[in-house]
């Protein structure tokens, strides 16, 4: 489904260069839940960047659904972003003037396509997360977990081949970051999503079939989880440790 | 909402503050422009600011300056409307949407957005013109040259600010659609400018920057004209003004990066809003120095006034004399039996009556010949100009003075602080019998003092006797006389107006000449086959139908004195330049005040969140709410004094450098002027103060 090869990318402040992402090569099949974790500055939010073609980068591949990323046509990039890509952000990114339905509809307007089917999707959304109570009201009349369900909603209602997700619990209390990966979880069951996300979270990420660890712009490693997930969460965070140079 | 159009316009009623901010920066800034280009262009300013003449280049100067600041605001505007719209851009870009799939929708929003507020700004300006003038008119001082008259050229100003303000709005546009880095436009409206830093040097290397600029810009001209006999300065030389707008920028830096207070013994003191003024610096910056300019603009509109009434009123004061006029012997004027019976009609006797005749002789001089390619050179001609010459008894008994002139020697007659000694002839060494053309050696003796005969149209005293000789078959073409008159009891205004208006009515049109008309040049240009420069069209043109015109009462030759007309007509005659430049200052003052309350309002709306945070770690109202001064005032404070300072020091440097020292009016014109930037200041004060309520307002802190 998803396959990113040496990925390079720095960034320029003034005269100097930092490098970001060091040949970052990694892939993601379908209906996998994958998720990247590491310490601040080691290039997740990059690197999901990079993959939704938001921000250039310098050397490698990305191939999703066996269609190269680099170099397209600014059009047709277009395209993929709204087609074949789904995104879920820290801050949700809803628009303020439009209602929670209407929300989850834009994608289906940019792409020209809305119709009865797409209002029954997005109805169907709507009580798969639950949050048909809240469909008619604005972003900013509703909780912040509704409001990161209306994103996965939303992201889902082009029905994209991979769903991006930049840290969609890290604005949330515990119940409403349950709430989000419960969404995850049904997107996946019900609608076959291949989720990957960018966490700091280990309870989230405890959910994923696989977590790949980053440091220093690096993969340091991958971790499947083959246990249940709270023994996963500890594996995990063993790991993190480990990789912190914490030892004790 | 299905549909790509209902999509937009729910997002455009969504982003409706951002746009009613946008829309009234513009419709501020085309109100401004055309409101000046409309009085600019008028010809009820046209006709009677001179051509080429002082009045008129300030005027363009500030306009030019007024436009800068114009089209600085409305980039701002444009800039902060975009940045507020770059969330809604971003997530739309984010979600798939292409620059093609975005772009008709925006174009359309920032088309109608900037074409509606700047047409309604255009049709604003005329009432709003109207309004003023006309207020102006009813409050202040009104008369026939005041009738506001329109030419409709001016549209063709406010059509090209129209241009600018829609293309600065398509240009960011277009911008905005051009970037690749998605996240880079979603995260616009939380983005710090940060100003690029220069060290606390900065500061004290504007100012001289500014002042250097300054004086090089004033003299520079003189010393370009001086060294290479150069008749006018070529227009790159106001290029030396550019180290001044650099010191200005420096300056603003610093008050911006460091601030002008030390901070050795209170490091934390203001840290918040010097941090939050530092990473928005860029705009902040921008903005300071376009307020600044402005308030120097309005400043050096302001200064007019009073510049020109202490040199009224300094000429008003101690005249020895309510009336003194002068006229042709050739003309029927009235003389002394005629006047005392007009007077005893307004129940007044003239007293201390003096009247004499004098000789309107031709002089020689070095006189400066313009050559091909700006330059002159000085040639020596034996009729160079007229000189109106007394004798030296009739001189004494006219001024009271004691003066011995020698025989072969003249003095020149200038006021007693001796300025516009330019207008008088101090190198003749013969003066000319223009009928007999009979000649007499002379030297300059020096100056004597009489303010009411001091002036453009230049006279002298010769000794008697020599008077005598050279007087001797001069036709009555070339002879004048003067009379002089004080009047019993209170002065009657309508005596003094109707005496003038009697005095207009006794001559023959063709007197109807300007001060500055010399017959003796006339003669030397027509018998070397040119036209006299004082008969072309672009020279004022008198006529006795418009006695109460600024022009005539300001230039005519035989223009009396009358010390109670003179008072009181004052404001009447000047009304156009003065309430001209008082319309320049309050369009300036406006919109310095209208850009420094957009940038407040600005910084709180997007500091927002720091307030929030402050108020979570239990910052006090009080504190909060100092904060909000602390910022504002330096968006205010600054701009006012830098810019009043700085113009009041150019005025200073240019009252001083007109003749080389200050008079007791030029002191009397700083010090109302110092008044009026009192003034200035507290007008700035009360918008400050209604700013930061606004502020608090805005940011729900108590106050």
């Amino acid at each position: 489904m998803l396959y990113v090869k040496n990925l390079y990318k720095s960034y320029e402040t003034g005269k100097k260069s930092y490098p970001v992402l060091k040949g970052i090569s990694l892939s993601v099949a379908q209906r996998e839940f994958v998720a990247v974790m590491g310490p601040s500055g080691s290039g997740k939010s990059t690197l999901l960047n990079c993959i939704s073609c938001y921000i250039p980068f310098e050397e490698g591949t990305i191939t999703l659904g066996g269609q190269g990323l680099k170099d397209m046509h600014e059009d047709a990039l277009a395209k993929v972003r709204n087609e074949k890509l789904g995104f879920v952000f820290q801050d949700f990114m809803l628009l303020d003037g439009l209602t929670v339905r209407e929300n989850i509809l834009v994608p289906r307007i940019i792409h020209g396509t809305v119709d009865s089917k797409a209002e029954a999707l997005a109805d169907e959304l709507l009580t798969l997360f639950g949050i048909s109570h809240v469909a008619d009201k604005y972003p900013a009349e509703i909780s912040g977990g509704e409001r990161q369900r209306t994103a996965v909603a939303r992201s889902l209602i082009n029905q994209p081949l991979l769903i991006l997700a930049d840290e969609p619990t890290g604005n949330l209390d515990s119940k409403s970051s349950r709430a989000v990966i419960d969404s995850f979880e049904n997107a996946r069951q019900h609608l076959n999503a291949t989720i990957f996300m960018v966490t700091h979270d280990s309870f989230a990420a405890s959910f994923c079939d696989r977590v790949i660890l980053l440091k220093d712009g690096a993969v340091y490693d991958t971790l499947e989880k083959a246990e249940n997930r709270s023994d996963f969460q500890d594996r995990l965070l063993t790991k993190i440790k480990e990789m912190s140079g914490d030892t004790e | 909402m299905n549909t790509k159009k209902e999509l937009f316009q729910k997002l455009q009623k969504a982003d409706r503050k951002q746009a009613r901010l946008y829309l009234f920066c513009n419709f501020i800034s085309l109100l401004l422009i055309t409101a000046y280009s409309a009085m600019m262009l008028s010809p009820t300013v046209l006709l009677v600011l001179p051509e080429g003449g002082d009045s008129r280049k300030q005027m363009t100067a500030i306009f030019v300056l007024a436009l800068f600041g114009c089209v600085v605001f409305t980039i701002y505007a444009s800039c902060l409307f975009f940045r507020g719209k770059a969330k809604q851009l971003g997530t739309l870009m984010a979600l798939g949407a292409s620059r093609r799939w975005l772009a008709p929708g925006l174009y359309k929003e920032v088309l109608l957005l900037s074409g509606a507020s700047s047409m309604l700004g255009v049709l604003a300006g005329l009432p709003f013109v109207w309004l003023i003038w006309n207020g102006f008119r009813l409050l202040i001082v009104d008369s026939k040259e005041m009738e506001l008259v329109l030419d409709f050229k001016f549209l063709y100003l406010s059509a090209l600010f129209f241009l600018i303000v829609v293309a600065c709005s398509c240009i960011n546009a277009h911008r905005y659609l051009k970037r690749t880095n998605i996240m880079d436009v979603v995260h616009e409206e939380h983005k710090n400018e940060p100003v690029r830093q220069l060290g606390r040097w900065c500061g004290p290397i504007g100012i001289v920057l500014l002042f250097a600029g300054a004086v090089l810009g004033y003299l520079a001209p003189y010393i370009h004209n001086a060294l290479f006999d150069s008749y006018y300065p070529p227009a790159w030389l106001n290029l030396l003004y550019a180290p001044a707008f650099a010191g200005l920028y420096l300056i603003m830096l610093h008050t911006v990066v460091h601030g002008w207070r030390s901070r050795k013994k209170h490091p934390y003191r203001n840290l918040i809003s010097r941090s939050m003024m530092k990473f928005q610096g860029k705009q902040t910056v921008n903005n300071l120095l376009v307020g600044t300019v402005l308030i120097a603009g309005a400043a050096f509109a302001l200064f007019y006034l009073p510049a020109m009434m202490s040199s009224q009123l300094a000429a008003l004061s101690d005249r020895p004399y309510d009336y003194l006029y002068v006229s042709p012997v050739t003309q029927n004027i009235p003389g002394q039996n005629e006047v005392t019976a007009f007077a005893s009609g307004y129940g007044l006797t003239p007293c201390d009556w003096h009247e004499c005749g004098y000789l309107v002789l031709g002089m020689d001089n070095m006189v400066e010949v313009e050559d091909e390619g700006n330059t002159y050179h000085l040639e020596h001609r034996e009729l160079a100009g007229e000189g109106r010459f007394l004798p030296s008894s009739a001189f004494c008994a006219l001024t009271g003075e004691t003066l011995s002139v020698e025989p072969g020697t003249y003095y020149a007659v200038s006021n007693k602080e001796e300025t516009g000694l330019y207008w008088l002839n101090s190198n003749a060494t013969q003066l000319a019998n223009m009928t007999t053309r009979e000649t007499l050696p002379v030297t300059f003796a020096g100056y004597t003092h009489f303010d009411l005969l001091s002036g453009a149209t230049g006279y002298y005293v010769l000794n008697d006797a020599d008077y005598a000789k050279i007087a001797e078959g001069l036709g009555p073409e070339w002879q004048e006389r003067v009379a002089a008159f004080n009047v019993t009891g209170e002065d009657s205004y309508d005596f003094a107006s109707a005496f003038f208006y009697m005095l207009v009515g006794s001559y023959d049109p063709e007197y109807a000449i300007p001060s500055y008309y010399d017959r003796i040049e006339k003669m030397y240009a027509e018998e070397h086959g040119q036209v006299y420069w004082g008969d072309t069209e672009s020279m004022t043109h008198l006529s006795f139908d418009a006695p109460d015109s600024t022009e005539f009462r300001a230039y005519w030759l035989y223009m009396p004195h009358m010390t109670l007309l003179d008072k009181n007509d004052f404001v009447r005659t000047y009304a156009v330049f003065l309430m001209m430049f008082l319309f320049i200052s309050i369009i300036c003052i406006l919109a310095a005040l209208v850009i420094c309350y957009t940038r407040c309002m600005t910084i709180a709306l997007n500091n927002r969140y720091v307030f929030d945070d402050l108020e979570r770690l239990g910052a006090s109202p009080k504190f909060l709410f100092a904060e909000v001064k602390s910022q504002s005032r330096n968006v205010f404070a600054v701009p006012g004094f830098v810019g009043s300072l700085a113009m009041y020091l150019l005025f200073a440097l240019i009252l001083y450098g007109n003749d080389g020292k200050m008079t007791a009016s030029e002191f009397l014109s700083l010090g109302m002027s110092l008044a009026i930037l009192v003034l200035l200041g507290l007008i700035i004060y009360l918008t400050y103060a209604a700013t930061v309520k606004q502020m608090a307002k805005t940011l729900d802190i108590p106050h």
